[in-house]
């Protein structure tokens, strides 16, 4: 699409947008960026920053604005899973509040277990009527896996005792828009590593519908907002990549655009950490650096206002926003080419032989029961003839 | 000719005696690498072939297979009504007439005895003898087994079962000796069986092969017992 027409297009959509009414009767965005300290300009330099994070040109720049200004139109139920809370932390606890955590911490949430007033009953009702509101126009944020099946009683959250798994089934039939946020909620994480007591499936195995997984463990702040505005600007999911992560976030490996990369493919590696390569800021692939394996966008937009992220402090990427990292990446400090296998079949061969004998001595003992029992109930059928 | 449909051997008797030849079939096979470890997998620098881990399961597995199929035959064999045609065996088994003619029949001197059961004596203390065998070979498996997996399941319930047999055995070597020993009386039974098989069908000419299939053999004459 040319971008004159896509232009014309989203701003036919946010002031489409702009119609419906804020959600809180409080303070608009802009009255409480100027609140915070937050000047225009800065906010400009945000929305700037967002658009190019996009891949948008930067002619979009005063859109993005616009739309930032529009997330109190669109309400967000944030639930919490089987999880560390991470990924809200990741949002929310900056140094400073951000624009990102402003939007968020103030304005567009209706229901975040971590961050409402409200507890007990009062807090399900806010849920249930959040959920009956805004049927099919609010976006769900899910964080945390969730214990399936028949252990999902493993997650049972509130008043009502309900499973997790039945909570985002429910709040998923009734969203627009559904996002996994971090690697739990996308992939399963470490409640789902090797042997998933819990039985801990992504949110992807709970619902039928569309799922965009935005995984990391945690995510950026920028990855989360991002969606959103996203989704405000677009009113559609983004292109997603085969494990259904947005592309403008996930579509190049950390590698790709490390600042460490120099020294890869100069062949100067940290060969233990503390050493002089390590001082000297080498490659850390020797001692461990999964960023060759690993999709994201830290290496581009970092953490923390853009202040560091791990690889910049000395340590190698351990893969957080892969599938199944837990399992699949580690050793953390050491090349894949010296990770542990699994034994056979996951138990080890001699195991797997106990359990196919047991079943076996078991079927032997109830065939001999009920052989027996059928014998006595009906005699022997057939006798010589 | 006018032939009697005669119903000499269970369902049971029979799947038990198939699965009892697979068991065996694999069991040789998968024992026999275990023993020699004579297939060299192609190399890789990835410990994650367990190739004699992976034997090592079959193995066991079918040795669970032939403990479970003996101790439900074992179980018709003692209580079952069908098979008290097997039990009746054991009157042709103690009758020294019986002993005679059965020889003087295999040796092309006579003709075959009017037995009362379905197996011949010659027959019966082959079978007694394999189920001897069975039995120790499963007895030592297990030995050698619970040295495998404690985990749980059958390896840790055996664990402390086990122990002394081994040392009245001698040792776990003198176990795996007489496992590998008794597994040769088997594999020794085994064409001597189907020889005998064969040979009795050829010459009774009632279709006995049938009888370990269908369980129904074609007798010339009325063989009431």
């Amino acid at each position: 699409m040319e971008h004159a027409k896509l232009y014309e297009r989203l701003s036919q959509r946010l002031n489409d947008l702009e119609k419906f009414p804020r959600i809180k009767e409080e303070k608009s965005i802009a009255a409480l960026m100027e609140e915070h300290g937050i000047s225009r300009r800065d906010f400009m330099k945000w929305a700037a920053g967002v658009t190019a994070m996009l891949s948008l040109p930067s002619e979009f720049t005063p859109l993005m604005a616009q739309a930032a200004e529009l997330t109190d139109r669109l309400p967000v139920v944030w639930l919490h899973m089987a999880e560390c809370t991470g990924c809200s932390e990741s949002l929310l606890r900056t140094d400073a509040p951000t624009i990102d955590s402003l939007i968020f911490d103030h304005i567009s949430l209706e229901y975040h277990e971590t961050l409402m007033v409200a507890c007990g009953w009062q807090a399900e009702h806010n849920l249930e009527s959040a959920i009956e509101k805004y049927k099919g126009k609010f976006i769900l944020m899910v964080e945390g896996g969730i214990p399936a099946g028949s252990s999902e009683f493993f997650l049972t959250v509130g008043p009502h005792g309900q499973t997790g798994q039945a909570s985002a089934k429910k709040a998923a039939d009734a969203a627009a828009a559904i996002f996994a946020i971090g690697t739990c909620s996308s992939f399963g994480g470490i409640q789902a590593a090797y042997p998933n007591p819990t039985n801990a499936q992504p949110l992807s195995k709970i619902t039928n519908k569309p799922v965009i997984n935005v995984p990391g463990c945690p995510p950026s702040e920028k990855n989360i907002v991002g969606n959103v505005l996203h989704y405000i600007l677009f009113g559609t999911l983004p292109a997603l990549d085969a494990y259904n992560r947005p592309k403008w976030a996930y579509g190049l490996r950390i590698h790709d655009l490390c600042e460490r990369r120099g020294h890869f493919d100069a062949g100067e590696f940290v060969q233990e950490f503390g050493d002089a390569g390590a001082k000297k800021g080498f490659c850390l692939y020797k001692v461990g650096c999964k960023g060759p394996y690993t999709f994201n966008n830290c290496s581009r937009e970092r953490f923390n206002q853009h202040t560091s992220w791990p690889v910049q402090a000395g340590h190698g990427c351990i893969g957080c926003s892969e599938p199944g990292f837990w399992d699949n990446m580690g050793p953390f400090e050491e090349p894949l080419g010296d990770r542990l296998y699994h034994t056979v079949y996951g138990e080890g061969a001699d195991k797997t032989a106990d359990k196919v004998g047991v079943a076996l001595l078991t079927v032997t003992a109830v065939g001999i029961a009920a052989h027996a029992a059928i014998a006595a109930v009906k005699g022997s059928g057939k006798t010589e003839e | 000719m006018k032939r009697n449909l005669e119903f000499e051997f269970s369902a049971g008797l029979r799947w038990t005696h198939w699965l009892r030849a697979i068991a065996i079939a694999v069991l040789t096979v998968t024992g026999f690498y275990l023993t020699y470890v004579f297939i060299i997998p192609e190399a890789s620098d990835e410990p994650i072939l367990f190739l004699n881990a992976k034997f090592r399961m079959w193995h066991e597995i079918a040795g669970f297979l032939l403990i479970a199929v003996t101790l439900f035959k074992l179980y018709l064999f003692l209580i079952d009504k069908v098979s008290m045609k097997e039990r009746i065996a054991f009157l042709d088994f103690i009758s020294p007439k019986i002993w005679i003619q059965q020889i003087k029949y295999y040796l092309f001197m006579g003709e075959h005895p009017h037995l009362r059961g379905v197996y011949n004596p010659l027959q019966f203390i082959a079978y007694v003898g394999l189920y001897a065998m069975v039995f120790v070979i499963s007895l030592t498996g297990l030995i050698l087994y619970v040295h495998m997996y404690q985990g749980g399941g059958i390896g840790l319930f055996l664990y402390d079962f086990m122990r002394p047999i081994e040392a009245m055995m001698g040792g776990l070597a003198m176990v795996r000796e007489i496992h590998h020993i008794v597994m040769w009386g088997i594999l020794i039974f085994l064409p001597i069986h189907i020889y005998m098989a064969i040979f009795n069908s050829i010459m009774g000419k009632e279709g006995s092969m049938d009888a370990i299939i269908s369980g129904y053999k074609f007798t010339k004459h009325d063989s009431k017992h």
